[in-house]
């Protein structure tokens, strides 16, 4: 390590909270758009975001008054800046809802599985959506049409045969970016083997990459 | 509620996201320090240089506010240099620009777009990943900031096809396993291949899903058994 090494990383340490979260919630959010399943939640990043989102709508909320024609203009950059922020966050809540939707019985699983570690699947907003929604369908389907089949075919979730919970495909082949050393990686079931190296970009099945991405050695793109 | 898109960035997702690169201006008014939510904005002093992102830089080039100073790599010159770089080596596309040090375990990577690799004081000999979006947009809102925006125009439009003749070639290597490296390609060219690469990776690895899954099984008895590895014992499973 070198003089230059030692200088960039203070001044990485120095790049302010603001600026790192916005790097965060755009990687979260290409990724979520990426990733074939869905990832965990990142609370502590959302209520950081979305405080200072509150607080920067008040801020527009006093200042619209202003009829100072300089003041209207950095008025404009705020509120400019503000809709990209709310683009982001919007699009990314939506891919979630729309992972949610499409797998609900495989997230309900998984988010059990999850909600002993220290980072649950689904915010608490996300997992009352689930949970709701699930209980209107399986109502309306049991009123409809389930409730006339014999008692033994009538459950939505038998996994004694094939499963009827739907899986993503976790094997989905995603483009990622190494941000970090990796090393040698193995394709399970393949003779595949390569290494990847720090700013490598590779297009590689999910399931390999998974473990990287959820630690921030790797970003999908 | 749910978004209707299909899993993968959209081309406007990915200007969404080039929009962010930071680019140099030069103010021609002047404008207080402002607290965004992306951090704080230095103040605009004519003539002095900041680095601005970039849909704040074409905001202000739209109002007249502002000039915007294209980065090297942008300039007639260091193009045609990556582009003769590109048709003389058939083989993967031309070198990303250099990485930051790494920072250290605990501190946050910094990735494009929030790569100071558009400034003006940015390498001349790369690339970036948003190189093909960020050439566009300025060339739209702020060609009188070329020199030459006619050549430069030219030069961008030769490397994209370049560039996409090495995508297309890329297929030709596709096969069940993926693994397939692309350093140095651009954001709009991963939006463009993505569909058809992933898709005939996929497409690849559920015909063998057979076979791997018995190599698979095979894999883990025989880490399982350690040495002694038996077929009878298989059979019976």
């Amino acid at each position: 390590m070198d003089i230059d090494d030692l200088l960039a990383e203070v001044s990485a340490d120095a790049v302010p909270r603001e600026t790192r979260d916005l790097q965060e919630l755009t990687r979260a959010w290409v990724a979520e758009r990426v990733a074939p399943e869905l990832l965990p939640h990142p609370e502590a990043l959302m209520e950081r975001v979305l405080g200072r989102i509150r607080k920067q709508i008040e801020l527009v909320e006093d200042q619209t008054g202003n009829m100072d024609p300089r003041a209207n203009f950095t008025l404009i950059v705020v509120q400019t800046e503000l809709e990209r922020f709310k683009f982001l966050v919007r699009s990314f809540l939506r891919a979630r809802i729309k992972k949610i939707d499409t797998h609900p019985l495989h997230t309900l699983n998984q988010h059990a599985a999850s909600t002993a570690t220290s980072a649950p699947l689904l915010s608490t907003a996300e997992y009352q959506y689930l949970t709701q929604h699930q209980a209107l369908l399986s109502q309306h389907y049991a009123t409809s049409f389930l409730g006339q089949f014999p008692a033994a075919l009538q459950q939505l979730d038998d996994t004694t045969g094939i499963s009827m919970v739907d899986k993503p495909d976790e094997d989905a082949a995603v483009f990622c970016r190494a941000l970090r050393e990796v090393g040698e990686v193995f394709v399970e079931g393949t003779e595949k083997r390569f290494e990847i190296k720090r700013g490598d970009v590779w297009v590689v099945r999910w399931s390999v990459v998974r473990d990287w991405v959820r630690s921030g050695d790797v970003e999908l793109i | 509620m749910a978004l209707p898109l299909p899993p993968g960035l959209t081309p406007p997702e990915i200007a969404f996201l080039c929009e962010m690169e930071l680019v140099t201006v030069i103010p021609r008014q002047k404008l207080e320090r402002l607290e965004l939510l992306g951090g704080s904005l230095p103040p605009l002093n004519p003539p002095h240089r900041a680095p601005l992102p970039l849909w704040l830089a074409l905001l202000l080039k739209r109002q007249r506010r502002a000039n915007i100073l294209p980065p090297l790599w942008l300039s007639p010159h260091s193009l045609t240099a990556i582009l003769d770089h590109e048709t003389e080596h058939g083989d993967g596309f031309s070198p990303p620009p250099r990485l930051p040090p790494l920072p250290s375990q605990n501190t946050l990577p910094f990735s494009p777009p929030f790569l100071p690799s558009s400034t003006a004081d940015a390498a001349p000999d790369a690339l970036p990943y948003h190189w093909l979006e960020l050439g566009e947009m300025l060339l739209e809102t702020a060609a009188d900031d070329f020199e030459d925006p006619d050549s430069v125009r030219k030069l961008l439009r030769g490397l994209r096809e370049v560039r996409m003749a090495k995508l297309r070639q890329v297929v030709e290597t596709l096969d069940a396993a993926g693994g397939v490296n692309m350093n140095g390609v651009g954001g709009m060219e991963v939006a463009e291949g993505r569909t058809f690469v992933t898709g005939v990776i996929d497409g690849l690895r559920k015909i063998v899903t057979s076979r791997e899954q018995q190599k698979k099984d095979r894999d883990r008895e025989e880490r399982e058994n350690g040495d002694d590895y038996d077929d009878d014992e298989m059979e019976m499973q």
